[in-house]
């Protein structure tokens, strides 16, 4: 006993090095999907309110942007009422969906897996699984929520595959991100009969429970067709700046419960 | 000794804030700056060692969580703090690290050369611990390479500013 004593007490730095990255290892691990640890959701409620009060003092200086952008939010609205009138039979769809506002208090972009975090959360009725979208494009998806924040796999994670099609012919196909350009993703799997063009629209499928048909994505920026496939394989420039996000919605699908116990039942 | 803990404080703060409030902030060539691995290249060596992994460990844990990176950085700056001493060997010869108390009075007469190769060893095996742990994948190995090498260069770059600026006369 005393052998084992006085050998971890040589070894202390030793021991407290496994600890630590024992800890470090679990974090990592921890940050796919839907586990949590009680500890990251601790201290990410005290993180999250610093970093907040601290968009609070900066928000001043990016005012110039932010205007220009709602500028264009509300050109797209006044056409979409304009429009609205000969398109009544969407909205059928739209009442399935709820908004809710939120701004990003924090969103990283450089790496392989990204993630965004949100100052809404539980009480402010987000959900895990709800969606996070903007006027221009797909955000994320919701991983974790605490009573007032709440985490989202952004769209620049290569984990995530999301239902897209092309606008003019309806030919759809999964929408993926490879790492490399923030301002680009990749777009599979529709198939050779869409005759594409540069320039052509991308919006969601709809195909999913999470996402409505018809939220802008992007444009196809490039296009080829991979020998001994006839699939093209199409790179999307993205119409949302995802370096400069400070406001989005998340999306709620009403009846996504009864959708899913549906497809359970069968 | 607490010369060197009042340091070893200032640059926590001045370090982490300059990372988290500055460099976090923009991307060169799709690629971070990372300016904070200056706090381990320049970590004084005859601390005590236990002392000195959880200090490097609360440095990445504050770093993790601002940049949403949730244990990347922790983990590999952990590593490095750990390989900084045989690195040190490695490029500047064998020392006695009990006779030095900073390493700006051990590499003060060594060349550029020793300088550099030290801050590349150090920044390549850093970032591509990072983006390996990030990727997590053998198929995008170019991607890693690529990613690492640019982001290698930005940082030995920025940070060779900031240890011209910061750290010449008194620290480094």
């Amino acid at each position: 006993m005393r052998n084992f004593i006085d050998y971890l007490i040589k070894n202390t730095s030793s021991i407290i090095y496994l600890f630590l990255i024992t800890i470090a290892l679990t974090q990592i691990f921890s940050r796919n999907y839907y586990q949590n640890s009680v500890f990251n959701l601790y201290f990410s409620e005290i993180t999250n309110s610093f970093i907040d009060e601290k968009n609070n003092i900066t928000s001043y200086l990016n005012l110039i942007e932010e205007n220009k952008r709602l500028v264009r939010e509300n050109m797209y609205l006044l056409e979409e009422s304009i429009n609205s009138n000969y398109l009544s039979l969407d909205s059928i769809q739209k009442d399935n969906f709820e908004l809710i506002p939120a701004g990003i208090i924090s969103n990283s972009i450089r790496f392989d897996k990204n993630f965004i975090t949100l100052n809404a959360g539980d009480n402010d009725g987000v959900e895990i699984d709800d969606g996070i979208i903007t006027k221009f494009g797909i955000i994320g998806i919701i991983n974790k929520t605490s009573d007032k924040f709440s985490t989202g796999i952004s769209l620049l994670n290569s984990e995530i595959k999301i239902n897209a099609m092309l606008k003019k012919t309806n030919h759809f196909g999964s929408l993926f991100w490879d790492g490399l350009s923030h301002e680009k993703v990749k777009l599979t799997d529709i198939p050779k009969s869409a005759n594409i063009s540069k320039g052509d629209t991308i919006v969601s499928g709809g195909m999913s429970y999470i996402f409505p048909k018809n939220i802008l994505i992007g444009v196809v920026d490039d296009y080829s067709i991979p020998e001994s496939t006839n699939y093209y394989d199409i790179t999307i420039r993205l119409f949302e700046d995802f370096g400069a996000i400070r406001n989005v919605f998340v999306i709620k699908n009403n009846s996504f419960d009864e959708l899913k116990s549906l497809i359970e039942n069968e | 000794m607490s010369n060197i803990n009042q340091l070893l404080f200032f640059r926590f703060l001045f370090l982490s804030l300059g990372q988290i409030l500055i460099f976090n902030n923009f991307l060169i060539f799709g690629n971070n700056v990372n300016i904070y691995l200056i706090f381990v290249l320049v970590f004084p060596l005859n601390f005590n060692t236990s002392l000195s992994y959880i200090i490097v460990f609360l440095f990445g844990f504050i770093l993790d969580f601002f940049s949403n990176s949730m244990g990347i950085i922790t983990f590999s700056l952990l590593i490095s703090i750990l390989i900084q001493p045989y690195i040190l060997k490695f490029v500047f010869g064998n020392f006695d690290i009990n006779q030095v108390r900073k390493i700006s009075e051990y590499i003060s007469k060594t060349s550029l050369f020793q300088k550099t190769s030290y801050l590349l060893i150090m920044f390549i095996s850093h970032q591509l611990i990072i983006n390996f742990i990030d990727i997590f994948s053998f198929e995008k190995l170019k991607i890693i390479i690529n990613k690492t090498l640019v982001s290698t260069f930005i940082s030995i770059f920025f940070s060779y500013i900031i240890l011209l600026i910061f750290f010449r006369n008194n620290e480094r």
